[in-house]
């Protein structure tokens, strides 16, 4: 997709935080499926049933060592972060009155479940601001887990889609679980960017998804304790989900297998362990190194743009691939747009499905170029040079 | 005004890309919108300034500048200019159905319907250069006395005056489409053979004795000049053969051809039809309008029966 031919132009893909393009491994992977072991997981005993569950049970297995799980029976396949978010608020057994605590920038998939849990369950969703600066208040996290009486459940967007500023994780936790508290982390943003080490977080939760990190659309993965997914019960249930059932009852199977409901995407599962093993052997420590330099050439480059406005902190380093920003009297879609038509740039704009940040601030949307480590000095440069002209003319 | 614009653009667009017919779907809900009174909120107007000014950016930041600045204003530029455009665009194609040439009857200018002009093509009469040469305006039939003439249907109320020559290629591709007129709706037609080249003078006389032998083997005669091959009509044995073949009397019609007072009658009859101040072959009048050129057939059966002629 990243050359140029067959009646296209060369693209500056900078709409990562969105989805990232997928590498070849992937889908050979997701092929490897529908060509050669198309059929069902765990349910037949065929041999081509077996080289599925065999080929799942790598995937799962190579998820579970990119987190660096205990087991890999602690990686549920879902279709996305939503999904097992989703999963999470419906399955933990949230009461009435138990306080589930978010951050102000929260995708909408962090932010409705729990709306829809405190009109549905009776709980409390009480938001955390962020600093002036956005990043991360520990002090109002503090103060607000002291006060808030029961504080069921720590929810947190680990990185941010909207400015990529990536929370304190491990001090949230250890704040958290001393209130006792269970944390689940929203890890869309982080894991295609982060090196995640679930272990020693001792995190709860965590839910990401593969279309963010080179993997297939439709594939994401709920980490869960092992201890707790084998208390909680299922969101989903159905085929695939029992041991046995009668009419009248039924005998679920053990985690993960009790929240997978129904016929798995096998060639999204194939195609998510292959997505880990790619970043894994890239490694995390390259990908951070690319994206800062990128996200450091681009601030460098237009700090000079009095009519931009950054979103998030100043300094790169606490932002990862994002470059979210405004022009001061400029429409951000026209921006796009623009970018777009001019040289081939895609970026997103909008509000980033954190509506409720904008709205807060009656801010209409931004630009937001979120980079990865596929990405190139001389793209950044063309969008730096493309975005002065646009600044230059409207 | 910039949707609308854009509609009618986008829409032609549309017929060859898929693309181009979403964005015009999108221009016809900004248009609806902007006609019913509520704002365009769709965003399409802002999503076509962008595609805009993005394309023109990499051209010219200057012109980017003036194009953004100026944007609104420029919108209404365009509006005017289209509807003025489709305005013209309609009375070409109107005036192309109706006279066959998107300038109106016998105009000669460019048309896009008809770009080789051909439906204007005539053979020039031949004359002496004139400060003042005639034009379609000059064309009339006052004062031209066509008693002499041959005439079919004469007592028709329409009638179709015809000025041609059997050699000339346009009014060879006319006269059918008359002749066919003619025999649709019983009109009068007198028909005037003018010898734009010269050697065709034998023709005239011919034709004039002809009429006066038999009217309806004239008319039989006549059709088969025009429909042979045109190299026969200066075959001397091809018109012996056919003229017998069609049952005139060739002695009698040769000596007529050959008489002086047939030949005198014939300069009578050029001057008179010099009175209606043609200048090429073909010209038409039907019930007095002149056309000039071989016209397509849809022209002479407007101008005889109107607009709505098929219905008819």
């Amino acid at each position: 997709m990243l050359q140029e031919g067959a009646g296209r132009k060369k693209i500056t893909y900078f709409d990562n935080a969105c989805q990232t393009l997928r590498p070849k491994q992937v889908l050979e992977a997701i092929n490897q499926y529908y060509l050669k072991s198309s059929a069902c997981s765990g349910r037949s005993m065929h041999s081509l049933a077996a080289e599925v569950t065999r080929e799942c049970d790598q995937a799962r297995t190579a998820v579970a060592k990119f987190l660096n799980a205990a087991r890999k029976d602690e990686v549920v396949f879902t279709r996305n972060t939503t999904e097992g978010i989703n999963l999470v608020a419906n399955s933990i057994g949230l009461q009435k009155g138990d306080v589930v605590l978010i951050t102000d920038k929260e995708h909408n998939s962090n932010l409705i479940p729990w709306q829809t849990m405190a009109k549905r369950q009776g709980i409390v969703v009480k938001i955390v601001p962020s600093r002036e600066d956005n990043t991360f208040d520990m002090d109002a996290f503090a103060k607000m887990l002291a006060q808030q009486g029961q504080v069921k459940l720590v929810s947190f967007g680990w990185t941010s889609n909207l400015d990529g500023v990536t929370i304190p994780a491990a001090e949230v936790i250890k704040k958290a679980h001393q209130n006792g508290s269970l944390v689940l982390l929203d890890a869309a943003q982080t894991a295609p960017h982060h090196k995640m080490n679930v272990k020693a977080l001792d995190v709860d939760f965590v839910a990401f998804s593969g279309h963010k990190m080179l993997g297939p659309s439709g594939m994401g993965v709920l980490y869960g304790k092992y201890q707790l997914l084998e208390k909680i019960d299922p969101f989903l249930v159905g085929g695939d989900t029992v041991l046995s059932s009668t009419y009248e009852s039924c005998e679920f199977l053990p985690p993960p297998e009790k929240f997978e409901a129904g016929l798995q995407d096998y060639a999204g599962i194939m195609g998510m362990g292959a997505a880990v093993k790619y970043l894994m052997d890239v490694g995390f420590d390259a990908i951070e190194k690319q994206e800062l330099l990128l996200n450091e050439a681009i601030t460098a480059e237009l700090k000079d743009f009095s009519r931009l406005k950054l979103l998030g902190p100043a300094d790169p380093r606490l932002r990862g691939g994002i470059f979210s920003f405004t022009i001061e009297g400029v429409d951000v879609h026209r921006i796009a747009l623009m970018l777009d038509q001019m040289a081939t740039i895609m970026v997103r704009s909008g509000q980033h499905c954190v509506h409720s940040w904008f709205n807060a601030r009656q801010i209409k949307g931004s630009v937001r170029a979120s980079l990865y480590f596929y990405n190139t000095l001389e793209e950044a440069a063309l969008f730096t040079s493309s975005l002065k002209k646009i600044g230059k003319v409207l | 005004m910039f949707c609308i614009v854009s509609f009618v653009v986008l829409g032609i667009l549309g017929i060859f890309s898929a693309s181009n017919r979403q964005l015009a779907g999108e221009s016809l809900d900004c248009v609806l919108r902007r006609v019913t009174l509520r704002p365009c909120n769709t965003g399409f107007d802002e999503k076509m300034k962008a595609k805009i000014l993005g394309f023109v950016i990499v051209r010219s930041e200057g012109g980017a500048r003036l194009l953004n600045r100026f944007f609104e204003p420029l919108s209404w530029v365009f509006f005017v200019l289209l509807m003025a455009s489709s305005i013209w665009s309609v009375r070409g194609l109107y005036l192309f159905y109706t006279t066959g040439s998107c300038n109106g009857l016998n105009q000669a200018g460019f048309c896009v319907f008809d770009p080789k002009g051909s439906s204007n093509q005539v053979s020039g009469v031949l004359q002496t250069c004139k400060v003042n040469p005639p034009t379609q305006a000059d064309l009339t039939l006052k004062g031209v006395d066509l008693s002499g003439f041959p005439v079919l249907n004469a007592d028709a109320a329409d009638k179709i005056v015809f000025i041609g020559c059997y050699h000339c290629d346009f009014t060879r591709k006319t006269y059918p489409l008359v002749r066919q007129l003619v025999n649709k709706y019983k009109v009068s037609f007198t028909f005037l053979h003018y010898p734009v080249k010269e050697p065709t003078d034998y023709m005239t006389r011919l034709g004039m004795c002809a009429y006066q032998q038999d009217q309806a083997k004239y008319w039989k005669m006549n059709d088969t000049f025009f429909s042979t091959d045109k190299a026969n009509l200066d075959d001397t044995s091809w018109m012996q053969t056919t003229l017998a073949g069609l049952g005139f009397d060739t002695v009698k019609l040769n000596q007529c051809v050959a008489d002086p007072q047939t030949e005198d009658t014939a300069k009578k009859q050029m001057a008179e039809i010099t009175k209606t101040k043609f200048y090429g072959t073909p010209t038409v009048f039907i019930n007095g309008e002149a056309t000039v050129g071989p016209k397509p057939y849809r022209v002479y059966a407007i101008l005889l029966r109107g607009l709505f002629y098929w219905l008819r």
